[in-house]
């Protein structure tokens, strides 16, 4: 008997220690996961608080953004506007979740596959945020953008891009347009001119190549870069934005003659060695140090891309000059921009403390435009600045790529803001086959006719 | 199981958190990998019950599916056929020649400790085009032999193999220290009675250390192949499947289509075949090492 009761006893004790155990793994496994989707737990531990929205309810508002470079002017701008919120509003605690873009986006898929997105996240305009919209993730914004006159800080139409079925879901943290950055003194070393045509443009490939100079820096590992150099293209020998839409629309299919051109235009491009060697295996980042290290002639990019060349050697004593993409075959018109709505500001609908959320959101864009401009990052906003540039120690170029916004006459997005997800990788992949193969016009436009039609 | 003396209840109590957390860790993400495979649906939305037509486009009808799982195989094929010969064979060379092994096996194992983005950001550098200063190109270029040059990562046809190159460089020492270990563990007496009769040296290794290694060997095998056919973060590092998927394989097609086109769906039903091909190939494998084990024994 007594025997029997010790190996009982023995059962139990193991059993217990077994339980006791998992129990410790899984509530480690609890916090790791707490600490990853902060967003998830922090609102349900103070659910009740946010019931009846007292002005003294501790309240923490979880902010996921894109800027965790310390040297990003961004940087600075969301921390000091942060900082000033939570003075003014003692009961508010944000809480900032800073990811790179790439992390950002994969995060917040996983997230809104739970139903567990951020109080404030960041998504892409036009098509990418399309997805979200339909799940029904995000809180319409229309009637915070009209408090304090929010609205009117922006810049006219822009809001469109993050408007679906008459609801703004989402406030852009910038507005971009596609430009050309060049080496003055590279150029001079080559004899080189500043193209004002595609084939002039081509010729200075020639002539910078024959001196041994990489003609044009592409990170083309982030294959969208090649791409949006060649909506570029395609924007002039279209004879004008809209190509994509008509395609959308069943108007037209890729197999059209302004495609295919694009086609044969970028390719010249591509076999004058205008990019380095090895271009898709460098990253956007690697890309951009070519130029910023003084080491190709030019650069095709977005204006987001000025503080940064702005801040580096190479654009010491103004060698950094900047220049229109120019006209495909005699078409198109240099005015005409490829437009990069920046990524912008969301709020999540299930969001526990909607109400605060949304009252910071309207404080922190009223503060952004005004905070980034003395931070000098005011080029390439999404919202009207107040402040001479000049005056304010910005430099030519930077003064150059401001003015260039005066003559957007309309343009272009990038193909994966306005394509599905879907049919948008085939043709990032599409073209970047274009850097390592020579491929017939024709072919390429089946490619991207196939994956449209598949992916409808 | 008897001989440890305690009733079936004490074992299942020992047992069951461990099994619990293995089930709700490993087979229920499989299932629902498998009913996600069967949905047409892009991770966040609302999403549509398809059947087996994802199964069936990605046998049948997706461009880039098979040469991935070619290049998967490719890699595999290299790692088991070239890379653990050569382990094995630097394994009988340390313990036969050298005294003091630690220093020269932790030497071999250290590039297991790197990270991978690290070891891929190195060989991206060493790959580079002359122009970029690459050393292989300028070592090529130092010789002569010009015409030998290539953009190692950015060229369709060769990009590939330049990146098995750095996996098997990268998982060189950690099957010659399994290997080692495993001819450190065969008991000296034998090759001593093996020395009276006469076999030495070769022909010791090819009677002796051979056959005892087999059970070793096969940890290699199966741990080679299954990271082979897991693959993906050297691939993403160094190309991220470019230039056009030229060194896409399973895992990083999976990604691709999961996350970037959005497809999960269609995604998962890729994960379902890479979880059949790995389960099977273990499978496999054991089978061909019980032959080889009895064979020996």
């Amino acid at each position: 008997m007594n025997f029997i009761n010790k190996k009982m006893l023995g059962t139990v004790m193991a059993g217990l220690l077994a339980v006791s155990l998992s129990a410790c793994g899984s509530s480690g496994n609890n916090n790791n996961g707490g600490n990853a989707s902060a967003p998830a737990s922090s609102p349900a531990a103070s659910s009740s608080a946010s019931k009846d929205t007292g002005s003294n309810e501790k309240v923490t508002i979880t902010f996921q953004n894109i800027y965790p470079d310390q040297t990003d002017p961004k940087y600075k701008m969301i921390r000091n506007v942060v900082a000033k919120y939570e003075s003014e509003h003692p009961n508010v605690k944000i809480e900032l979740d800073s990811l790179n873009t790439d992390q950002q986006k994969l995060k917040l898929k996983t997230q809104a596959a739970s139903k567990e997105v951020p109080d404030i996240t960041i998504v892409n305009p036009s098509a990418q945020m399309q997805p979200f919209v339909d799940a029904d993730l995000f809180a319409p914004l229309n009637e915070m953008v009209e408090k304090n006159g929010l609205k009117d800080t922006f810049q006219s139409g822009i809001l469109d891009y993050y408007t679906f079925d008459g609801n703004l879901y989402a406030l852009p943290d910038g507005n971009n347009i596609a430009l050309v950055y060049y080496n003055k003194s590279l150029f001079e070393q080559a004899g080189a001119k500043v193209p004002t045509t595609f084939e002039e443009m081509v010729e200075a490939v020639k002539t910078l190549k024959a001196k041994n100079i990489t003609p044009i820096a592409i990170g083309e590992k982030d294959s969208w870069t090649g791409s949006f150099l060649f909506m570029n293209v395609l924007l002039r020998t279209n004879g004008g934005p809209g190509f994509l839409k008509e395609v959308l629309d069943g108007k037209k299919t890729f197999d059209d003659p302004a495609f295919t051109e694009a086609v044969d235009a970028f390719q010249s491009l591509v076999q004058a060695g205008a990019f380095q060697e090895g271009a898709t295996s460098f990253d956007y980042n690697a890309g951009e140090n070519l130029f910023k290290t003084g080491k190709a002639a030019m650069y095709f990019m977005g204006s987001w891309a000025t503080g940064g060349i702005e801040t580096s050697d190479v654009s010491k004593d103004g060698n950094v000059g900047v220049f229109k993409f120019p006209t495909v075959g005699g078409k198109g018109d240099p005015n005409q921009f490829m437009l990069a709505p920046g990524s912008a500001f969301a709020v999540s609908k299930n969001s526990e403390h909607l109400e605060e959320t949304l009252d910071f959101l309207n404080y922190f864009m009223l503060n952004y435009p005004k905070e980034l401009f003395t931070l000098k990052g005011g080029v390439g906003l999404a919202q009207v600045v107040d402040g001479d540039f000049k005056a304010a120690g910005y430099s030519d170029m930077a003064v150059e790529v401001m003015n260039m916004f005066k003559d957007v006459k309309g343009g272009d997005l990038a193909f994966d803001n306005t394509m599905n997800p879907g049919t948008a990788q085939v043709h990032l992949s599409s073209i970047q086959n274009l850097f390592v193969t020579k491929k017939d016009a024709a072919e390429v436009a089946k490619e991207h006719q196939t994956a449209f039609e598949e992916n409808k | 199981m008897n001989v440890l003396k305690v009733s079936r209840w004490t074992i299942a109590a020992f047992v069951l958190p461990c099994l619990l957390l293995y089930v709700i860790l490993v087979f229920v993400p499989i299932i629902v990998s498998f009913y996600n495979g069967m949905l047409d649906w892009n991770g966040i939305g609302t999403s549509k019950f398809v059947g087996l037509s994802n199964f069936d486009k990605m046998f049948t009808n997706d461009a880039y599916f098979w040469p991935s799982v070619r290049r998967t195989f490719l890699l595999a094929g290299f790692s088991m056929l070239v890379q653990l010969p050569i382990a094995l064979f630097v394994a009988i060379l340390i313990s036969r020649y050298v005294r003091k092994t630690g220093f020269l096996v932790s030497s071999y194992f250290l590039p297991v400790i790197l990270s991978v983005v690290v070891i891929g950001q190195l060989w991206k550098t060493i790959y580079n085009p002359a122009s970029m200063g690459g050393m292989i190109n300028q070592i090529l270029i130092k010789l002569g032999l010009d015409s030998w040059t290539h953009s190692w990562l950015t060229e369709p046809k060769v990009a590939i193999y330049s990146i098995i190159l750095v996996a098997l460089w990268q998982y060189l020492g950690y099957h010659i220290l399994i290997q080692f270990t495993g001819i450190q563990n065969i008991p000296a007496d034998i090759y001593e009675a093996a020395k009276i009769d006469g076999a030495e040296g070769f022909k010791a290794d090819r009677y002796i250390t051979l056959p005892l290694i087999v059970p070793i060997f096969k940890i290699s095998v199966v741990l080679s192949f299954i990271g082979s056919l897991q693959s993906f973060d050297l691939i993403m590092v160094m190309t991220g499947g470019g230039p056009a998927h030229a060194t896409d394989v399973i895992s990083s097609h999976m990604y691709n289509m999961s996350f970037l086109s959005m497809k999960y769906g269609y995604g998962s039903a890729i994960a379902c075949f890479l979880v059949v091909v790995c389960l099977a190939a273990t499978l496999f494998i054991n089978l061909l090492f019980n032959r080889l084990d009895k064979r020996f024994s």
